[in-house]
């Protein structure tokens, strides 16, 4: 097994990156029993919230789990190594858990998480960096071979490793990205967030991955069914991003809020419970991007549930 | 009405409060806000404070009253408290007794109240 690493990206904020990461590791452990991690880059660590809850990111945090402390090793000068900054159990579903309480090694998700901490230490970072005469792409350049040395000994435990990553090129972003062997852009069918969109694709297509069509699959999110919101929905699949992989459009729903509102870090829902009218969507979303990374690197998966 | 213009001020304001109190009556959310905005002490009857109580309100405050308020709930009221707050799942509370779906309430919106408090990292 060799994980595929695929980094939720967009510039745009407020597109769904981090309720993107989780449904597709709910969906993808869920439907077709891989193993998942989940690396939040993102300093807000919304999708670490919505796996471990705010409590759970606070104490994971305090028990030396997260990438802010991975990124202290960095800076230290220490060995790179990520599975120590790991939370291994981090799924919320009662199907998964049971699963994991089984030793069936099946459907696993776990998480690095993020913390706000995550923005000062990369402040610090960057203020040390480049007062000794580095820049950006050095330090990126710089964190990227640290991070692929630290992730190494995960490519034969994890099927998928999805980076989720802020609305901005921090230096652990596009270290991120530059690791990423897919790129899932969630977007919202408005006209913002097309150009934004647009623009960050140009960006990622032109210092990161000339081969960007090829390895872009693209999620509208958050849509409401309207005129104009449909209009713009089939601009951006003909004219602007017409190369693309497209997943399932999801529909604006409160449910999806409330579900990543996790109870309490000893807190379970069944798939049915947590997606209710969106768990079609989930699945739909799950199976296009399973046949996309089919398509990429020529694996493929078994349903475990339909 | 306001285009009435035959209508003296107590008529107006007759009609005012007669709206008030029918809206009073069928709306408890309404009516209790109204009473905590006038100063008053909101009682809470069971038919209506699944509606209308915030648990994570009432648990960043006096534990005690937060027992008086839930303890004497029925067991679908509770569940609904916990269900639309957003503090527990079907499968969190499958199996509990009244006692320990109120002790999860409490437990769980006091960690909201807490968490969601700013810790400065």
């Amino acid at each position: 097994m060799t994980a595929t690493t695929a980094a939720i990206a967009n510039l745009k904020g407020g597109v769904g990156k981090s309720t993107t990461t989780v449904m597709l590791a709910d969906g993808l452990a869920y439907f077709y029993g891989m193993n998942v991690l989940v690396i939040d880059l993102d300093p807000q660590a919304n999708s670490s919230q919505m796996l471990l809850t705010e409590r759970g990111v606070q104490a994971a945090s305090d028990q030396g789990k997260g990438v802010h402390h991975l990124l202290a090793e960095f800076v230290a000068g220490r060995p790179a190594a990520a599975a120590p900054f790991i939370m291994p159990n981090a799924v919320t579903l009662e199907e998964l858990r049971v699963a994991e309480e089984q030793d069936e090694r099946r459907g696993w998700i776990s998480s690095l998480p993020a913390h706000p901490m995550l923005r000062l230490r990369e402040l610090d970072l960057e203020e040390e960096w480049y007062s000794r005469s580095g820049t950006p792409t050095t330090l990126s350049e710089a964190l990227a071979a640290y991070l692929k040395a630290a992730f190494a000994p995960l490519q034969t435990v994890y099927d998928v490793i999805l980076l989720d990553c802020p609305p901005h090129l921090s230096p652990m972003a596009r270290a991120g990205l530059a690791l990423a062997d897919v790129f899932v852009t969630p977007t919202i069918a408005d006209s913002v967030s097309t150009w934004g969109t647009k623009q960050f694709s140009d960006w990622v297509g032109r210092y990161i991955a000339p081969d960007l069509p090829s390895r872009n699959f693209v999620l509208i999110t958050r849509f409401r069914d309207t005129r104009y919101a449909r209009q713009v929905e089939s601009e951006l699949r003909e004219i602007y991003l017409k190369d693309r992989w497209f997943g399932p459009t999801i529909p604006e729903s409160v449910h999806v809020l409330n579900a990543m509102d996790r109870a309490a870090p000893d807190s379970y829902d069944t798939f049915r419970g947590k997606y209710a009218g969106v768990r079609n969507d989930v699945r739909r979303l799950a199976e296009r991007f399973t046949d996309f990374l089919s398509q990429r690197t020529g694996a493929s998966w078994q349903k475990i549930r339909d | 009405m306001a285009e009435d213009k035959r209508l003296n001020p107590a008529d107006f304001l007759d009609r005012f409060f007669d709206v008030l109190r029918e809206e009073v009556r069928t709306n408890p959310q309404f009516a209790a806000r109204l009473v905590k905005t006038l100063g008053g002490n909101v009682v809470f009857e069971d038919e209506t404070k699944a509606e209308i109580t915030n648990p994570i309100i009432l648990a960043s405050g006096d534990k005690a009253r937060f027992y008086t308020v839930y303890s004497p709930m029925k067991v679908a009221d509770i569940k609904k408290v916990l269900k639309d707050n957003n503090l527990a799942t079907k499968v969190d509370m499958n199996g509990k007794t009244p006692a320990q779906l109120v002790d999860m309430l409490y437990e769980r919106a006091a960690s909201k109240a807490s968490e969601r408090k700013s810790s400065i990292f």
